[in-house]
């Protein structure tokens, strides 16, 4: 029995915690996943958090006027977004229009990242949703799509 | 001969006041169908008529010219409350026990769209500004729900503002991630957020039951609420409000082609501002 159930553990363990919400392992990913984690952790995790958590009261304004960033997990609104949107506001960035201020809160990476590389951090994003979340943004993407393609 | 023209004058005098006091009852009840009543809600329709959404039914008014629009056949018998235009000037008619209709302009006939709700105790509806397929309604219980087909599907998109929505706008003012906002009048004020539901946030600090609000589609930043009664503007937005000077407690209110704003009343007249910035009656 010690035989088989060390392999067992190692092959239920990666789906048994995704299953329970920790965050994904990247040696589990699939690769596309894998560099979007490692691409979200270079230019992303510092404002939008480690865990794709975002900032403390990232729904209303901080003391500057702008709007923090928000999370990316299921607790915020990324998952409504279509995959087109989602490409946009990476690449060229982000202002809220209620902002007091001029800039870019949220930066353009169209000069930094391919857009390649801008699909994986999509790619990765989609971990941090739960099913139904992937599910309405997948049919988000859809609609956006069909309503985009010439009739 | 004296005697006998005034016998004859007597006799129309009496004439005059039995057929008075007959059609007298029935005058003051046509007074009543179009006069007196607060006005519920108002639009436009593709001619620019305005309608008016009274508890004695449905008018299109334009100029002198009042034609009534028969209600939705509903089982229920539940009143409308809530109206709204479709960016291809549909109309559409809603109300809790009554769920949402739109008017068939060729056949003049109510479509019931209500197939796919979960039930029909609609308090708000909102058209999507551009988009002519596209609709929103507020159920109470159930949360906002959205159609990208005209009706024939709606899928639960949110549960909206935490407070119960009592009057739902879409506008196309610039800025959204998305196509619009969504404005919802609520009680505790007005709440705000792009059409993609991100997040709903108080649109500024205008505190107290929303009862209808609209926007200026020639200057989407301009947006008009109703609270107890008092006009309120914003020219933000949303960000900050202005409470405007009316003679008269407003209950609706809508952007005409013609007329500009136009306010429906509690006592049931409809009011627009002239060059000077007077209200005066938009007569019916």
């Amino acid at each position: 029995m010690n035989k088989w159930f060390v392999p067992l553990v190692l092959l239920v363990a990666p789906a048994l915690l995704m299953a329970g919400g920790a965050p994904p392992n990247s040696d589990s990913l699939p690769t596309e996943v894998a560099k979007g984690r490692q691409i979200y952790e270079q230019y992303c995790a510092a404002c939008h958090g480690w865990q794709g958590e975002g900032a403390a009261n990232w729904n209303k304004p901080d003391e500057k006027g702008e709007m923090p960033p928000p999370p990316h997990d299921e607790t915020g609104h990324t998952w409504r977004h279509s995959d087109a949107m989602l490409f946009r506001m990476i690449a060229e960035g982000w202002r809220h229009p209620f902002n007091k201020t001029d800039r870019l809160a949220m930066p353009a990476f169209e000069d930094t990242l391919t857009d390649e590389e801008i699909q994986w951090v999509i790619e990765y994003l989609r971990t941090l949703w739960t099913d139904d979340q992937r599910r309405y943004q997948q049919n988000e993407s859809q609609d956006i799509n069909q309503a985009e393609s010439p009739s | 001969m004296k005697a006998k023209v005034y016998r004859l004058n007597s006799g129309v005098s009496r004439l005059f006041l039995f057929a008075l006091i007959a059609v007298m009852p029935g005058l003051v009840q046509a007074q009543s169908a179009t006069d007196g009543q607060a006005v519920k809600a108002l639009t436009t329709d593709a001619s620019g008529a305005l309608l008016v959404l009274r508890n004695s039914g449905l008018l299109a008014v334009e100029g002198q010219s009042t034609t009534e629009i028969p209600l939705p056949p509903s089982d229920s018998g539940a009143p409308p409350r809530s109206m709204a235009k479709g960016a291809d000037e549909s109309l559409y008619l809603a109300g809790p026990g009554l769920g949402i209709w739109r008017y068939d302009n060729a056949s003049k006939r109510w479509q019931s769209l209500n197939d796919t709700l979960p039930d029909l105790g609609i308090t708000a509806i909102a058209a999507h500004a551009t988009q002519a397929e596209t609709l929103y309604v507020y159920l109470g219980e159930s949360g906002m729900f959205r159609s990208r087909d005209g009706g024939a599907e709606w899928v639960k998109v949110d549960s909206g503002p935490r407070e119960p929505v009592q009057a739902f706008l879409h506008s196309d003012m610039p800025g959204s991630m998305e196509s619009g906002w969504l404005f919802a009048g609520t009680t505790r004020g007005v709440a705000r957020s792009m059409d993609c539901f991100c997040f709903w946030g108080d649109a500024g600090e205008l505190r107290g039951t929303v009862t209808a609000i609209d926007y200026d589609p020639s200057a989407p930043e301009n947006v008009y609420a109703v609270i107890e009664g008092q006009l309120h503007h914003s020219s933000d937005g949303g960000e900050t409000w202005v409470g405007l000077e009316i003679p008269q407690a407003i209950t609706a209110l809508t952007f005409s082609p013609k007329e500009g704003l136009v306010v429906g009343t509690e006592n049931g007249d409809l009011l627009s501002r002239n060059a000077s910035g007077e209200w005066v009656p938009v007569h019916e």
